[in-house]
């Protein structure tokens, strides 16, 4: 009997998995400038910041990262009259019960580098969007270049970049951490990138072993946790940046909160809002990259076409009448072209469909094997 | 769509179809590939040179350079035209689907093309016959499809005067299943001789419903056609196969409601008992697939409705 279909056989399909990955740069210059603040987002609450990359009114604009900010009930900044107190710590226990978990008590856990065991209790948190991140963020391939320029008030005149530093998962691909529940990170290391000399404490330039940890990425969920730290100097609890080069008088300005007292980030994490903070960060972004990951799982159909199959066609001009017009002869040989593949369900419904970039000829003379790759 | 890169290597480019995509998300298990066709809705066989004077490798020339476009996702728009297996090379001759309009004035479309499908009583009243009372052919009555011996009648065989309608046609080219797709909005599908409406294999996500009918099991549509003369009530001039007859009944919607008409339709005069008269009309098309031979006709039909 004739037919126009063919069954596949369980050999015929096959699955696989694919990983996808895009690099995604994402400049300083549109995070803050560019549009004038008008791609970026707050809200009434107060509770973090968004950023598009475009002015958000738009319907083009799609949103690409939040800021906020928070620290530990336990932090030297916690405290009643420290600005939006409460929300700082909310936000904080809200990031460690997603991030870090809890302990065996129940009580939630703090962040904790793991390369020192030191507790991370005051941290900005930088969520990117999915549309950014996909499945994951690419281990080992995330930079976060900020500006640590001393004691200095955003300006777009670039003396803010003149010093910067870089955070990187550098042993992101191979050592990498599996004791969060919301599952991998690696810790992002700091590097002076530009500036006089080494602008991190203990810091040789070149020597990545003396580069100290800073923060954390964790790589599923798609964020970055920063150490206060990146702001302090290291005559304060926990700073990282050189003392010499940053003295007391000359630390980075994160708000625009106090005078020369609120250097640093300790000071104006205490006195600022979380949109203040958020801003602070934001306007010392240089810039961000990080490769993200799709997870493509794949079934591949091997559609076999043996040389006895498909050599007529139903096309109404491979007829003239009822003869085939590709013949002379009933002894010459039957020849079809195909473009299409579809595949079908049993009732004959066609669930999907493949072209090929070119007619391919079709006769009893050959057989060709198609591999028709969906993926999910 | 636009045209796929032909430049370099032979590329793929596959998507699943929105009926690929609904059965996906309905999550119950409809969604399983089980088999694959070719099609080749692009390719016109009328380039296809056997005369081309520097011999038959220049024949297909024309035809490999067919652009191609790019995977549509509307299931009803690709594979228009599929190929066929045929476990014989041999073959010179390929049967057709075709209308009937001959056999007598009762499977005839309508003067103006088409088939008419009255979808109330009133219009069913105008249409019935003409003003000298002779029946207007063409014209299926859509709220009682019993009244009236008016049909859709489709023939199938080989359609040549080269070989003898004597001839029995080769069981291979038989067809024995036929598809008809309908838009389920409009009609559904009812034997030609007691107006019982035939079951609906599955309605698509355009509202597409599809019918499967066999010889054997749906004898009230598919029948063998048994003439095999020379006679003017046959379309297929050479060896005949099977026939398939239908009648349509309009939708309820479209008995009781204008929306779909003022939505997808239009206006216009139609002769009937009582002179020229305005109508609600709807165009579409019924398509009628050989499901083993592949080959298909859409058959042109208009749901009418006196305004």
């Amino acid at each position: 009997m004739a037919t126009t279909f063919k069954n596949f056989l369980s050999n015929d399909i096959a699955n696989t998995r694919t990983l996808l990955h895009e690099a995604i740069p994402i400049t300083g210059s549109i995070v803050s400038g560019t549009y004038s603040d008008n791609n970026i987002k707050t809200y009434g609450h107060g509770m973090f910041e968004s950023t598009y990359d475009y002015p958000y009114l738009s319907s083009s604009a799609n949103q690409i990262f939040d800021i906020t900010v928070g620290y530990a009930a336990t932090s030297e900044c916690s405290a009643s009259t420290s600005t939006q107190n409460a929300k700082k710590i909310n936000i904080y226990n809200q990031m460690a019960q997603y991030l870090v978990g809890y302990d065996e008590t129940g009580s939630i856990k703090k962040f904790t580098m793991p390369t020192t065991s030191a507790e991370m209790r005051d941290c900005y948190f930088v969520p990117f969007a999915r549309l950014l991140s996909k499945d994951e963020i690419k281990k080992g391939s995330a930079t976060l270049e900020l500006s640590v320029s001393g004691n200095t008030a955003y300006t777009e005149d670039g003396t803010i970049f003149s010093d910067r530093i870089k955070l990187t998962d550098t042993s992101g691909s191979t050592g990498y951490y599996v004791d969060s529940p919301a599952g991998e990170y690696g810790v992002l290391f700091a590097s002076t990138s530009v500036g006089t000399a080494a602008l991190l404490e203990g810091e040789t330039l070149g020597d990545a072993t003396t580069n100290p940890a800073a923060g954390l990425l964790y790589y599923q969920a798609g964020i970055a946790v920063l150490s206060a730290s990146v702001f302090q100097r290291s005559a304060v609890i926990g700073g990282i940046l050189n003392s010499t080069i940053f003295p007391g008088g000359a630390m980075p300005r994160i708000t625009s909160v106090g005078d020369a007292s609120t250097l640093g980030f300790s000071p104006a994490v205490s006195g600022s809002t979380i949109e203040q903070m958020a801003t602070g960060l934001r306007n010392r972004i240089y810039n961000i990259s990080f490769n993200n990951t799709t997870e493509l799982n794949s079934t591949i159909y091997f559609c076999r076409i043996g040389h006895s199959d498909f050599n007529y066609s139903s096309n109404p001009t491979y007829l003239s009448g009822s003869e085939i017009r590709v013949k002379t002869r009933a002894s010459d040989t039957p020849v079809t072209y195909f473009t299409t593949v579809g595949l079908y369900s049993a009732d004959n419904e066609l669930l999907a469909v493949a072209k090929l970039s070119e007619p391919l000829r079709k006769d009893p003379t050959n057989e060709i094997t198609l591999r028709v790759r969906l993926d999910y | 769509m636009g045209f796929l890169d032909n430049s370099g290597d032979i590329i793929l480019d596959a998507v699943l179809t929105d009926t690929g995509r609904m059965r996906l998300a309905r999550g119950d298990g409809s969604f399983k590939i089980v088999k694959f066709a070719l099609g080749d809705d692009e390719i016109n066989y009328e380039l296809y040179n056997k005369d081309h004077a520097n011999g038959s490798a220049y024949y297909d020339l024309e035809v490999l350079q067919t652009p191609v476009l790019e995977a549509f996702t509307d299931n009803a728009a690709s594979m228009k035209s599929r190929l066929i297996s045929i476990p014989r090379n041999n073959l010179l001759y390929l049967p057709v689907v075709k209308l009937n309009e001959v056999y007598d004035t009762s499977t005839a479309k309508h003067s103006s093309g088409y088939f008419l499908i009255a979808v109330d009583t009133t219009s069913e009243d105008d249409l019935e016959v003409d003003s000298t009372g002779v029946s207007i052919g063409g014209v299926l009555m859509g709220e009682t499809p019993g009244r009236g011996g008016n049909r859709i009648r489709v023939d199938q065989g080989l359609d040549t005067t080269a070989i003898s309608p004597g001839r029995t046609l080769d069981p291979l080219l038989v067809e024995t299943q036929y598809m008809v797709e309908i838009d389920n909005r409009l009609g559904h599908l009812v034997s030609k001789d007691d107006a019982t409406r035939a079951s609906i294999s599955f309605v698509d996500d355009d509202s597409v419903a599809s019918y499967y009918l066999s010889r054997g099991t749906d004898s009230e549509y598919v029948s063998e056609i048994t003439d095999s003369s020379n006679s003017a009530q046959q379309a297929i001039a050479g060896p005949r196969g099977t026939k398939l007859a239908f009648k349509v009944q309009s939708s309820l919607e479209l008995n009781t409601s204008d929306y779909l008409f003022d939505t997808i339709g239009s206006t216009g005069d139609i002769t009937g008992k009582g002179g020229a008269s305005s109508y609600k009309q709807i165009k579409t098309t019924i398509r009628v697939t050989g499901v083993n031979t592949g080959y298909r006709i859409d058959i042109p039909v208009k749901f009418v409705k006196k305004v």
